[in-house]
């Protein structure tokens, strides 16, 4: 796909105007990704309220694409169930990772960065964002492990 | 085992010097040579402008290596049949044509390595790591490729060396008074490029290695980026080691040099150990082979020896006065092209005396691997990111910067595609 495809519409639109941007002043948790390829930086803030993500933020240091996903995220976290979140992740990565693979139903929103799936080497720009969320996941998980388990 | 082609190519070689009369390359010829570059991409043709992360192979490189698949393909050194007597020759008949390359006093100054690296990796824990220690220093450029940084950071981590940095001007060069401050008797090796692989700086080697020798210092080179745009003679630097990629030069992927003076090879212990670097094994004991046997452990490259020797022919045939010229002509035009966009910063030296064929470079507001995507789409190959020099870009303020490198190939169409280019990244992104 061109790159006039791939700037434009909803992609340009939240890496010109990105939602959620910022720190939260209190977060529940917090993961920071890296590409080392590039040196884009990512800094994921999630607040919950109970298992439901109440608030998300991210801060990016990078291109647009990850900018542009670490937006488009933002919008999808906020108001799931961490663990429904967690599974939408599994699925935006499957997908994105596996050109042939079904596109899904529960990725309606997050299509357009489909369209990056034929550049290989911007992949690792449109996962960085949920690479951090994932982060959070595993500590909500031994969060949560710790909490239920009796010491 | 050389092709008559290359005979042919190796007599026509001359010792050559910058000359202001350099000859003008003949560059449809030049250009025929790389079958790569009658590809297009997205409708245009290629215009290759990241030769200073890898370069393009011209056909000779590319026979070479078919030849010896198709005729010699066997292991070096050991076997008596023809074939293993080619490929030894053929492997052997590599080291001689880098030594001729580098002006080195004797081919077994010549160790194969993969790459550039690994030759790093080797002096650090061959040399380095055996003649250093706690409180000793070294002492590297902020230039530096990861390359030539993150072995010696890691030694001094391990060995409690301090790690001294020798700072970069305004225009991104090297000041030689700086560097009398910071050589100390301590100093015990200075590691150092010979062309930066970002800003294109040349550096004073040779000053350098007077001013280190004079305290007792050792001196490596990062001969990566030099190697395929200027003549090296390491006789004349008088430096200790000095290393490049086969790939850098035309050369094939896989194959590297670390070129080591007599006397300090003298004091190396083996890196990696096995078959081919030993002289005698017995059940508890082993004996190592002398000269660079020692530090080639394993089965070498030899497909790639063959390829590497092509192209220092492709190199030495070509000239190393009309490849500078050339590159120097290119890069002019890039930089004053560059220099009037309002939008676009450019980073490293503003004269041509001491920058090569490297242009890195950010237009405001986009972010570099968007230009590079977008300018991808004219069939222009940039490099867009750190280019393994985190320091460095940390220095200048910067996450990240687009660069272009030309080779010997590239037409001065390509250099005003790529300006040109630059419209259609500001009419998308900005």
């Amino acid at each position: 796909m061109s790159s006039e495809e791939i700037y434009k519409g909803v992609i340009l639109d939240h890496a010109r105007h990105p939602r959620n941007r910022g720190n939260l002043e209190d977060p529940d948790f917090e993961a920071k990704a890296y590409n080392p390829l590039c040196g884009d930086e990512l800094v994921l803030h999630l607040r919950l309220k109970q298992d439901l993500i109440e608030d998300c933020r991210t801060l990016v240091r990078g291109c647009s694409i990850c900018q542009a996903s670490a937006s488009m995220m933002s919008e999808e976290l906020k108001g799931k169930s961490m663990e429904n979140a967690a599974a939408l992740s599994g699925i935006f990565k499957k997908v994105l990772h596996q050109k042939d693979s079904e596109d899904s139903e529960t990725l309606e929103n997050l299509r357009p960065l489909m369209n990056l799936r034929s550049h290989k080497s911007r992949i690792k720009c449109v996962s960085l964002a949920w690479n951090a969320f994932d982060e959070c996941v595993e500590k909500f998980h031994e969060t949560t492990e710790k909490t239920t388990t009796p010491s | 085992m050389l092709s008559e082609e290359t005979v042919v190519l190796d007599q026509s070689v001359s010792n050559s010097s910058p000359d202001s009369r350099s000859p003008q390359l003949d560059l449809s010829q030049i250009r025929n040579r790389f079958p790569i570059l009658s590809r297009e991409i997205h409708g245009h043709p290629l215009a290759f402008l990241d030769n200073a992360s890898t370069t393009q192979k011209p056909d000779s490189v590319i026979q070479a290596m078919v030849d010896f698949f198709q005729q010699s393909n066997s292991n070096v050194s050991r076997g008596v049949y023809t074939l293993a007597e080619e490929a030894t020759e053929n492997y052997e008949e590599a080291r001689k044509t880098v030594a001729k390359l580098l002006n080195a006093v004797s081919e077994d100054e010549v160790i194969f390595t993969s790459g550039t690296t690994a030759a790093v990796n080797l002096v650090a824990q061959s040399w380095a790591s055996q003649q250093l220690k706690a409180g000793d220093r070294i002492l590297v450029t902020e230039m530096e490729h990861h390359s030539n940084l993150v072995p010696w950071q890691q030694l001094c981590k391990q060995l409690g060396i301090e790690l001294d940095y020798w700072t970069i001007d305004r225009e991104g060069c090297l000041d030689l008074e700086e560097l009398n401050q910071l050589l100390s008797e301590n100093t015990k090796l200075v590691a150092m490029t010979a062309i930066s692989n970002v800003l294109g700086s040349i550096n004073p080697v040779g000053e350098v290695v007077k001013r280190a020798h004079s305290i007792g210092a050792a001196v490596f080179v990062d001969a990566a980026q030099a190697v395929a745009r200027m003549p090296i003679d390491v006789q004349k630097w008088d430096c200790d080691f000095l290393a490049f990629s086969g790939h850098k030069l035309y050369g094939p992927t896989g194959i590297g040099v670390l070129w080591v003076k007599q006397e300090q090879m003298q004091k190396m212990s083996p890196w990696q150990t096995g078959g081919g670097m030993i002289s005698k094994v017995d059940r508890q004991e082993s004996h190592w082979a002398s000269g660079p046997a020692k530090f080639e452990a394993g089965t070498p490259p030899v497909a790639q020896a063959a390829g590497l020797t092509a192209a220092i022919d492709f190199i030495l045939e070509t000239g190393f006065d009309s490849i500078t010229r050339h590159e120097t002509e290119l890069t002019q035009i890039c930089l004053d092209k560059l220099q009037s966009e309002t939008d676009v910063e450019i980073y490293g030296p503003t004269s041509m005396e001491s920058r090569a064929g490297v242009v890195a470079f950010n237009l405001r507001g986009v972010h570099p691997h968007d230009v590079a995507q977008v300018l991808n789409e004219s069939g222009i190959a940039v490099r867009a990111g750190h280019h393994c020099t985190q320091v460095l870009h940390s220095k200048l303020g910067l996450q990240a910067s687009v660069r272009l490198s030309v080779g010997v190939y590239n037409t001065e169409e390509e250099i005003l595609r790529l300006v040109t280019s630059l419209q259609h990244v500001r009419d998308l992104l900005k």
